[in-house]
């Protein structure tokens, strides 16, 4: 960091140059260097959405082939393809990059910070995960793609190849690949947390800081700590398919409960990843859109910690039949239950700021509103698959699909789009379509509904989960063609979405700077945000910074605009207090080519691991070693910022 | 009904100081121990790991439980010297110490769940 | 990291001292945000060895076929290896006082004695891994061998990282663009480096000496 010298005689230290260093902040290359945070920002929420397109598609292929009692639209094979690269493509290519995405675009703008604590760390993480994405989905081309389900049980994946209880080489993909997506996430999450602990802007004391970013922070904190247990696990499937291990093979004393174990602690941790930043989203919406500041802040945000905390002692409820005991199975279910009073108190809190509000019906409040209430079903179905009878009743049936689409995408996709529409003016500058907006949210909750609710009847009614065809005469046809068609108005409203998204982009309304009303500070710089956010580093005076500084109350209580300008020209006054052009130069941390080499090493290292049987992997094995190596050491010796001269 | 939060006019309690005390790291409230001191420390990590070493020989000769107790105990100081004198948690600002003590205790806490449940002790 | 308000600017010849406070203070929490990283890598890291540790201790007595850890395991070449490695803690710390004293020579000795004592250890291991193929233990002969050897081979992948970050300072020094004001570099690899040994502190004593159940 300090770079003072020891000596009097200033010693000339030239970095060596081994890549020039690129300069360009603008045009299409520029995207493969840059460490904005806003850039990287959009670069995740733009793949993570073509990752949600795909597995989208694949979700639709499943319920062509389950519209119809003996479908046939695909082979069991790839049925199992399928829905395993469904369910990976939805937790870790959408849910968490998309969540990432809002988080690098926001957090810095919400703390007052100019940019992420570790910029280029920030570019590795975003070229670490659409790489690590290409990888996985490469498997389609080598040999089949996963086909293990996104749990990846053991034995049945675990199984050497030479044994061949799956076809193909599709757990091998999954398994380096979801550790190569893990280190990116990894490096994401620690640079969340350092941002947020160390970058505020003066003033912005942590009581202070937006709910979404506490939500951020403590899903980096679960991201931090749950992906070490599932690379373990990860490693170990790698080790029995491949070099002879038995970690997980019951014939020669492996225990396949414990790669459940492993496992379930990422993976009930990995829910909290996935709902935590959506709660975020509609803690920063709702009392935007209600006028009203959030209902019991620092509730909020200690329910928030403690979801982060219980969500830790619920693993084991994923595996209430496995025989675990009466004990744990008591100790586990209640723990269940327990957590489900933290989400309460948040879902409370959300009503009372809504409650007597000066309500504004946006999309975006739309998608809040529909977050509250999809959630708050899944988590319902949540405490009834807490009870142990019912939950052995129900296991590994569509009950339990039902359960988890209701809290991750009623939750974590309403969430997100609920941020889009607020967002979007913030990021490009102009509005999204409100028109187009409203017909987004009713063909999705509609959809939605249509698509999972039958789903909670079918598991009820017995319909296993993982089967790629079932008979007719048991009472399953008609709620199947159901979802399928709620499944097919979900893709419809999601092609809605992203025609508003390209079509505002170049026809939208101009959005001005802060075109909401809003109350965090991101809304006190111009829309799109200059490359240095800010020209002065704000000092933050109060929870809620920048409402206070537009507004403030008389003796009974009623909102009254600051004289900066009355109540038409608040705006004005906002743009004049941060907008000036800046009056210094302001040092911004330059583009740089060694994220990406140090990325595009991982895939490469990937495929040697993969395909270590092939002559070709000694090719691959040293090609890739010196890509990371030459990677690590010309990013390291590299200044964070250029020097002047070389401008 | 009041609808907006007043404004939070209490002073904004003092952001820590980022200047270190002259000779200090960021991040760091007292100064390291002197060379001297690393030396003490290591010659008693070295006699608690001879201490260990004895141990294991001893086994046999005193109950199994007592040893293991022993060796536990053992590597807990080890542990606990290391990270607090060599990584400076003593002297540095407690985040560091908070932390790790976080992924220690939950890596303990975490594992024994699944290590009694997979029933090693019984 | 590079900000207006977080990176000091380019080196400006300053006399020797105490390294430069960067520019006005954030709402921070007064720390450096690459040791906060670092911590805070360590700290999942406690989880990715801690996995490994509970398979072993699953695992170590069960479904045995082949060599057992009383067959294998040397007690006295292991304590000597495990020593060595705890006195490259010594050598780590002894570095970072010279760089914060300014003593660049002495910086270049102990950061190269640091490495080395971790190629003893690595050296060791190898060693040892050899010895254990001999005695018909691999990989695959049963669950016991499968964890140690994974357990402990991740280790000693830390350890070489460790060497290698360490060498690359040793190198950056002897070009003199490692200075006083670097000692932050040098206390960041430490803490890495230190980490590696308290995990082989646990790994020492509850792989090789707690006597396995019978």
């Amino acid at each position: 960091m300090s770079t003072a010298t020891e000596t009097h005689t200033p010693v000339p230290v030239r970095t060596p140059v081994l890549l020039r260093r690129p300069k360009k902040t603008t045009g299409f290359w520029s995207w493969f260097t840059t460490v904005d945070h806003k850039k990287i920002g959009i670069l995740y929420a733009c793949t993570a959405l073509i990752f949600f397109v795909v597995g989208g598609l694949e979700a639709l292929l499943i319920r062509l082939q389950l519209a119809q009692p003996n479908g046939n639209v695909l082979t069991a094979s790839q049925y199992n393809q399928l829905f395993t690269m469904h369910g990976t493509t939805m937790v870790f290519l959408l849910g968490m990059p998309l969540s990432v995405a809002f988080a690098n675009y926001l957090v810095p703008l919400m703390i007052g910070a100019r940019d992420v604590a570790f910029p280029r760390l920030n570019a590795f993480g975003y070229f670490g995960f659409v790489l690590g994405g290409m990888f996985l989905y490469s498997s389609f081309l080598l040999g089949g793609a996963p086909n293990g389900g996104w749990f990846g049980y053991t034995p049945l994946t675990s199984t050497p190849i030479s044994l061949g209880a799956l076809p193909g080489r599709g757990p091998d993909f999954w398994t380096i690949g979801l550790i190569i997506v893990g280190i990116a996430s990894t490096t994401g999450a620690i640079n969340i947390i350092v941002t947020a602990l160390n970058m505020r802007a003066p003033g912005m004391t942590l009581m202070r800081i937006p709910v979404f970013v506490w939500m951020m922070l403590v899903t980096a904190f679960l991201t931090l700590f749950a992906l070490p247990i599932i690379t373990v696990a990860l490693i170990m499937v790698f080790f029995d398919r491949n070099f002879g291990t038995a970690f997980f093979l019951p014939t020669k004393g492996g225990d396949p409960l414990l790669y459940q174990h492993l496992f379930w602690l990422f993976g009930h941790p990995e829910v909290y990843i996935l709902i935590l930043p959506g709660m975020g989203v509609v803690s920063e919406v709702l009392p935007v859109f209600s006028r009203k500041p959030l209902f019991g802040y620092p509730v909020v945000v200690f329910s928030g910690i403690a979801i982060g905390f219980l969500g830790w002692g619920v693993w084991a409820h994923h595996m209430f039949t496995t025989g675990l005991g009466p004990v744990a199975i008591s100790a586990f279910s209640l723990s269940t239950m327990l957590i489900a009073i933290p989400t309460g108190v948040k879902i409370f809190n959300w009503l009372a700021t809504v409650y007597k509000g000066a309500v504004r019906l946006t999309t975006a409040m739309y998608f809040a509103l529909g977050f509250i209430a999809m959630f708050t079903i899944g988590g319902l179905s949540g405490v009834s698959l807490a009870i142990v009878p019912a939950d052995t009743q129900q296991h590994d049936s569509y009950f339990v699909v039902a359960h988890f689409h209701y809290v991750l995408f009623g939750g974590l996709v309403f969430g997100l789009f609920s941020g889009f529409y607020y967002w979007y003016p913030k990021v490009f500058g102009r509005m999204l379509n409100e028109r187009l907006g409203k017909l987004n949210f009713w063909t999705m909750l509609v959809g939605f509904n249509l698509t999972f609710f039958p789903m909670h009847l079918l598991g009820i009614y017995g319909m296993p989960r993982r089967t790629y065809r079932y008979p007719s005469g048991f009472g399953w046809d008609t709620l199947n063609m159901i979802a399928t068609i709620g499944g097919f108005l979900i893709a419809v409203s999601v092609l809605i979405f992203i025609v508003n998204a390209i079509v505002s982009r170049r026809r939208g309304a101009i959005a001005g700077p802060d075109p909401w009303d809003g109350r965090t500070i991101e809304w006190s710089i111009p829309s799109p945000p200059p490359e240095y956010n800010f020209v002065e580093i704000p000092e933050i005076q109060a929870r809620d910074d920048y409402w206070h500084y537009k507004y403030t109350e008389d003796d009974d209580g009623m909102l009254v605009p600051l004289p900066s300008g009355g109540a038409d020209n608040v705006h004005n006054a906002a743009v004049t207090r941060l907008a000036a052009a800046p009056t210094h130069p302001i040092h911004m941390p330059s583009p740089s080519f060694y994220p990406l080499l140090v990325a595009v090493a991982l895939p490469i290292l990937g495929y040697a691991a993969v395909f270590h049987s092939k002559w070709y992997a000694f090719v691959l094995l040293p090609i890739g070693a010196l890509t990371l190596a030459f990677g690590v050491y010309a990013w390291a010796v590299e200044p964070a910022t250029a020097d002047e001269e070389t401008h | 009904m009041s609808d907006i939060t007043l404004r939070d006019d209490t002073t904004p309690e003092p952001a820590p100081a980022t200047e270190p005390a002259p000779g200090l790291l960021p991040g760091e409230l007292r100064p390291h121990p002197s060379p001297l001191r690393y030396v003490v420390i290591a010659v008693v990590l070295s006699a608690i790991t001879a201490a260990e070493v004895s141990l294991y020989y001893l086994q046999g000769d005193i109950p199994d439980a007592l040893i293991i107790t022993l060796l536990l105990a053992f590597a807990i100081m080890k542990f606990g010297i290391v990270a607090s004198w060599y990584m400076h948690l003593r002297t540095d600002r407690p985040i560091f110490a908070n932390f790790f003590v976080l992924g220690i205790c939950s890596a303990i806490l975490l594992y024994l769940v699944v290590l009694t449940s997979l029933q090693i002790f019984s | 990291m590079a900000t207006i308000e977080q990176a000091p600017p380019p080196s400006p010849p300053v006399p020797p001292g105490p390294p430069e406070p960067a520019g006005h203070p954030p709402a921070g929490t007064g720390t450096s945000n690459t040791k906060l990283a670092i911590w805070l890598f360590l700290s999942s890291d406690c989880l990715f060895f801690g996995a490994f540790i509970s398979a072993y201790l699953l695992y170590r007595s069960r479904h045995q076929t082949g060599p057992t850890p009383k067959d294998v395991y040397s007690i006295p070449f292991t304590s000597v290896s495990s020593f060595v490695l705890l006195m490259s803690s010594l050598t780590m710390v002894l570095a970072l006082a010279a760089i914060q004293r300014g003593d660049l020579r002495r910086l270049r000795i102990w950061l190269l004695a640091t490495a080395l004592l971790g190629s003893v250890f690595i050296g060791g291991q190898i060693f040892e891994f050899t010895e254990f193929a001999r005695k018909g233990l691999s990989l695959d002969t049963n669950l016991f061998s499968s964890t140690f050897f994974v357990l402990t081979g991740f280790h000693g992948a830390h350890v070489t990282i460790g060497i290698i970050w360490l060498i690359s300072l040793w190198g950056l020094a002897t070009q003199g663009r490692l200075r006083q004001g670097d000692a932050e570099k040098v206390e960041v690899a430490g803490l890495y480096w230190h980490f590696v040994d308290v995990v082989w502190i646990v790994i020492f004593t509850v792989v090789y000496l707690i006597p396995a159940p019978k």
